[in-house]
């Protein structure tokens, strides 16, 4: 108030003015603080503590019960040499990445284009694909094992109804991960949509002009829609991935499910199961830090997988960058 | 991470955010100190709770239904001895969930396990309280105990848990099959297991299992290889504490005989089949009990589950069959039991320890869990106490207990990874993915090992 | 792409009128094909749900043989699962953990969504950033340290561990309200600042009520996601089953009372339900917000 009023009385002196500027800079200085201090609170404890500490522990041998011991780079070295099921692990993980990526990408965009030209009954489809994708992974793991199974599930029914073998699913290590994509394409409404309403923004002279133009409904998808939809797919693709690369929920509880033995989920011995096909890098990292509580070890897991997770997220933050900028410019 | 110290250069210009961050770092540091203060005594004995302690004691056990009603009625009887005590009983903790709840900080005051496999895991780094000072002090008589059972719930001369029943695995076969099979005895070497089970299968007319004699693969209900290793002669550890199965011959007829049985079944992938239709190893449906199965290997509460959820099943009990080779060994097999300890944290220590003695010691106690579960008693009073029901199919399983030929699971500090590598390995071996069997165990041992130099005890 | 905008004023009358009817009938062919491939999809989308019911009533032999449809109908399986299992308990800690995390979320994320998409300040820019990487990463590249954490606060085996993060920093609820508040123009804002609101103010009497959908589809999914959240829970409250959620109940349930696949199913039937109910109710919200999370970014 003071500041407005001497500003009145001395007219145009500059000094006043820069105080009065000052002094709303600093309200709004003290605004934006108040609004993101919890959050940055936050980040700091729950991300920015946690990966720093993650890197401090992969170089010591700690057990939770005796205090941390400085190891160097053991925990590297054991993972690059003698540990053997990390291989397989990692192997797992990069299977799902880079089918269960394709698939979930290609059947997204083939299930969306489909509902997309339909001329009714749109609602219904859209609902019954999407509803599955809300479905707890933990349940619906457990229906598709139950579905799945090789001697009573109703899949193998149908199939030997049309006279396919139908094999042996979440029982054969050579399809339980095929299973598992299966699961998660019948989970990937959430992409079907963000594809469904890209597909739809598409501006409809385009698809008409092409068509006077003689293209063929494939040339008009590759001319056309490809182009426009781009940035949503490559959306689906990295989220895909990330999807991917956390691939822990359906892995464990598939893998005791099926392993027949009446024993808790997660049960040490059954993870994995079968033939440690379903086990995944996050799964590994959980048994070995969380069932052998050789935390040292699991930490270096977690720094190989924030690097792995963080070059794909780059790709995700650099396209968002642009997007703000762009918005910004505007 | 440059990212991250990026943010956190920025925050620190402001004043106020840097107090934030002051605030969340004596936050950490105050926890941090928080937990160096020792919980749970580990040099001595907790006192008894006096007369007008009101606590409650809380029990983690791996009980389910029936079973779990037995064991809480048991454990209810400390009530006439401490009236202001009372037991909570939480059933359906693994050997995981104990271990979590130890290094969370947040331990019940007395763990039940089923087995051993975890006990040298619990005993080497202190998840389990040393009861010496316990048996000290309210001298305890040790021998009141068998001597194998003694042996398998210590881990390298520490005592940190005492023995809750035993469990001894045997052979079960059913007698209208063997009737209508022509066959009169069980077998008792694995040669005459094979003939047994190539006569006792039957196939559909696609070619599929009706009924099987014998199922070898892994895992499945109690086939897992540690129930069946001590009928080879197989062994985990060398004299030297490594794992050498590699070197080791019982390992590889075990396998090989695995091998056979599956060939004579038409394959792996047609066993699995069958498999994936039977019922849970503890529902009604189980395979055994629904006549799906001719024969197998199970522990003793078998008995139990049957009269309880079969009763019109004709069965039979014997040990189970041995390699040809030892046939010395007959009458014997693996044995494991129920272990009760107190773990490091407990609130009540104290009046755990007069849980865990009434549990273990306590003839009454013992003879009616006994009666209830279907388990061999773990004291040599309770062993031989009249009021002992346990049924005639159950003879088999005293008489193995009295052979002297029982083998445990050896002890590890590693828990029970070197079992996951063995069974993790005859799966793959079952499955053909293993085309050198001694190559193969090489892995194995290498990878167990591989947990026991990380556990800093390797040798 | 040049030569499709070239030539679109190009008049239809130039197409030959026997091309023009084989047109319509391959237009026609491929109407049907498609409305086949829609009913397709529908059904097999649907299965899985439909045989998880049909199963949940059968006996238990019968779920285990080769019919499909059940012979004897028994709806008692589902009060069978209540008796067997303490699935209100659970239920209740679900509904705990939900709704407190989605309060939390609420509470914390649209402060922070309003300071990036209202304000201006420096940093801003890195603080967007960093609020995706962290909704990007994986949980478990933290884990270690969270988990040390927890336990040496001595809360390990409770929900406070999974709820309290969310009273602080929920990435996905501040990324997701961020996008809807951009939306909103800022003119609302500065007029109800001339008005003599200050920010808060102007947030919560403009902004929030203007956002109310974007409020809405970000408050379902974090209901959802927390619901559906198994991860945490096996970590946090494995040992301590009187505080695990449905989901991880569920996946313990067949171990836990050597039940069979029928009661199973009835279990997964029941915890997929207030799934579907909350869907029905919303499902606007719930396509609105999907559409912001990829479209917009």
């Amino acid at each position: 108030m003071t500041a407005t009023l001497s500003a009145h009385t001395t007219g145009s002196s500059s000094a006043p003015v820069t105080a009065r500027a000052r002094a709303r800079r600093a309200r709004h200085r003290r605004t934006v603080l108040l609004f993101i201090a919890p959050a940055s609170l936050g980040f700091l404890i729950f991300f920015g503590y946690p990966l720093i500490a993650t890197i401090y522990y992969s170089f010591t041998k700690y057990d939770l019960i005796n205090p941390p011991e400085f190891v160097g780079f053991d925990n590297y070295i054991r993972m690059f040499t003698s540990e053997q099921l990390i291989g397989k692990a990692a192997y797992n993980t990069l299977w799902l990445v880079v089918v269960l990526t394709v698939c979930r990408v290609a059947f997204s965009l083939g299930v969306a284009s489909v509902i997309s030209r339909l001329k009714s009954g749109v609602g219904l489809v859209r609902t019954l694909c999407y509803l599955p994708s809300l479905a707890p992974p933990a349940a619906a793991t457990l229906a598709f094992v139950f579905l799945f199974n090789p001697e009573f599930g109703p899949v193998n029914r149908f199939l030997r109804l049309v006279g396919i073998d139908g094999g042996l699913w979440f029982n054969d290590p050579a399809m339980s991960k095929p299973a598992l994509t299966l699961l998660a394409l019948w989970g990937s409404g959430e992409l079907m949509i963000i594809i469904l309403a890209a597909l739809l923004d598409v501006p409809q002279e385009q698809y008409e002009a092409a068509e006077l133009d003689g293209a063929g409904p494939i040339r008009r998808f590759w001319h056309v829609t490809l182009p426009s939809i781009s940035p949503v797919l490559l959306f689906g693709v990295v989220n895909s991935i990330i999807y991917a690369l956390q691939f822990f929920t359906q892995a464990i509880v598939a893998g005791s499910a099926a392993s027949g033995t009446a024993d808790v989920a997660g049960n040490t011995k059954f993870i994995g199961a079968p033939q440690n096909s379903t086990l995944t890098y996050p799964v590994w990292l959980y048994v070995q830090g969380f069932r052998y509580f050789n935390m040292g070890y699991a930490a270096a897991m977690a720094v190989l997988l924030f690097i792995v997770s963080a070059g794909f997220t780059w790709v995700l933050v650099r396209r968002f960058r642009k997007s703000q900028h762009q918005e910004e410019g505007a | 991470m440059s990212r991250t110290t990026r943010i956190a250069g920025t925050a620190r210009k402001r004043g106020t955010l840097l107090a934030c961050t002051a605030a969340a770092l004596a936050l950490l540091t105050t926890a941090c100190s928080g937990a160096a203060a020792p919980s749970g005594g580990t040099g001595q004995a907790a006192a008894a709770p006096g007369k007008d302690d009101k606590l409650t004691l809380t029990v983690y056990s791996k009980f389910t239904s029936r079973e779990y009603e037995v064991v809480t009625k048991a454990l209810g009887k400390l009530k006439a001895k401490y009236p202001n005590i009372e037991v909570k009983h939480e059933g359906n903790q693994d050997d995981d969930k104990i271990t979590q709840s130890i290094r969370g900080g947040n331990p019940p005051d007395v763990a039940i396990s089923f087995y051993t496999d975890n006990l040298g895991a619990w005993c080497s780094n202190g998840s389990f309280q040393d009861l010496k000072p316990y048996i000290e002090r309210d001298k305890i008589d040790l021998n009141q105990i068998p001597d194998a059972v003694r042996s398998y719930t210590e881990y390298q001369g520490k005592r940190c848990a005492m023995p809750m029943l035993s469990d001894v695995y045997g052979f079960y076969y059913n007698k209208d099959m063997f009737a209508a099979a022509g066959l009169s005895a069980p077998p008792k070497n694995t040669t005459e297991l094979f003939e047994a089970a190539k006569k006792l299968t039957q196939f559909n007319p696609d070619g599929s299992i009706k009924v099987a004699g014998f199922i070898p693969t892994m895992p499945f209900y109690a086939n897992m290889a540690q129930y069946w290793a001590p009928n080879f002669g197989a062994k985990y550890l060398g004299q030297d504490g490594k794992s050498h199965l590699a070197e080791d011959p019982g390992w590889k007829a075990m396998f090989e005989f695995q091998k056979k049985l599956i060939d004579f079944y038409g394959g792996h992938q047609k066993l699995e089949q069958f498999k994936s239709g039977l019922g849970d190893e503890y529902s009604a449906d189980h395979g055994f009990q629904r006549g799906k199965l001719a024969m197998m290997i199970d522990g003793e509460y078998r008995t139990a589950f049957i009269k309880d959820q079969a009763p019109d099943l004709k069965f039979a009990t014997a040990p189970p069959p041995v390699l040809d080779s030892i046939a010395g060994q007959y009458g014997g097999g693996f044995t494991t039991g129920t272990i009760i300890a107190i773990p490091k944290g407990a609130k009540n220590a104290g009046a755990a320890w007069e849980l865990i003695k009434q549990m273990t010691l306590d003839t009454d106690t013992l003879v009616e869990l006994a009666n209830g579960l279907k388990n061999v008693p773990s004291t040599k009073a309770s062993l031989t106490d009249p009021k002992l029901k346990l049924g005639d199919e159950f003879k088999t399983f005293l008489d193995m207990y009295d052979s002297g030929k029982l083998v445990p699971n050896p002890s590890t500090p590693i828990g029970d990874a070197h079992l996951k590598a063995v069974n993790d390995f005859a799966e793959k071996w079952q499955a053909g993915g293993v085309p050198d069997l001694t190559e193969g165990l090489k892995k194995v041992d290498q990878q167990v090992n591989d947990e026991l130099a990380q556990k800093g005890s390797g040798g | 792409m040049t030569t499709l905008s070239e030539a679109a004023p190009r008049p239809p009358a130039s197409i030959p009128p026997r091309v023009r009817v084989k047109r319509n009938w391959n237009r026609k062919l491929f109407w049907i094909a498609n409305h086949a491939l829609g009913i397709a999809l529908a059904v097999i989308f649907a299965a899985p749900v439909v045989f998880v019911v049909l199963t949940a009533v059968m006996k238990s032999d019968q779920a285990m043989s080769s019919s499909l449809w059940p012979t004897e109908w028994h709806f008692e399986n589902f009060v069978k699962v209540f008796q067997d299992a303490p699935l209100l308990r659970y239920f209740g800690n679900s509904l705990l953990y939900s709704s407190l995390a989605t309060v939390g979320a609420l509470l914390s994320a649209i402060p922070a969504a309003y300071a990036l998409s209202k304000l201006r300040w420096r940093g801003q820019n890195l603080f967007f950033m960093l609020t995706v990487v962290a909704m990007m990463l994986p949980p478990q590249v933290t884990i270690v340290p969270l988990y040390d954490l927890w336990v040496r606060l001595g809360l390990t085996g409770t929900l406070v561990p999974l709820i309290v993060p969310y009273f602080l920093f929920d990435a996905f609820s501040i990324f997701l309200l961020r996008q809807f508040f951009v939306t909103i123009p800022k003119d609302y804002i500065e007029a109800a600042k001339i008005d003599g609101c200050n920010e808060f103010q102007a947030m919560v009497k403009v902004l929030v009520p203007m956002a109310k959908p974007g409020i809405a589809a970000t408050a379902m999914f974090c209901f959802l996601f927390t619901w559906n959240d198994y991860f945490g829970p096996l970590l946090y409250t494995g040992e301590n089953r009187d505080n695990w959620p449905l989901s991880l109940a569920i996946a313990s349930f067949r171990g836990m009372h050597h039940v069979e696949w029928n009661l199973t199913m009835a279990a997964t039937a029941l915890i997929m339900a207030p799934v579907i109910i909350l869907f029905i109710f919303a499902q606007k919200s719930f396509v609105k917000g999907i559409t912001f999370t990829g479209v917009k970014g």
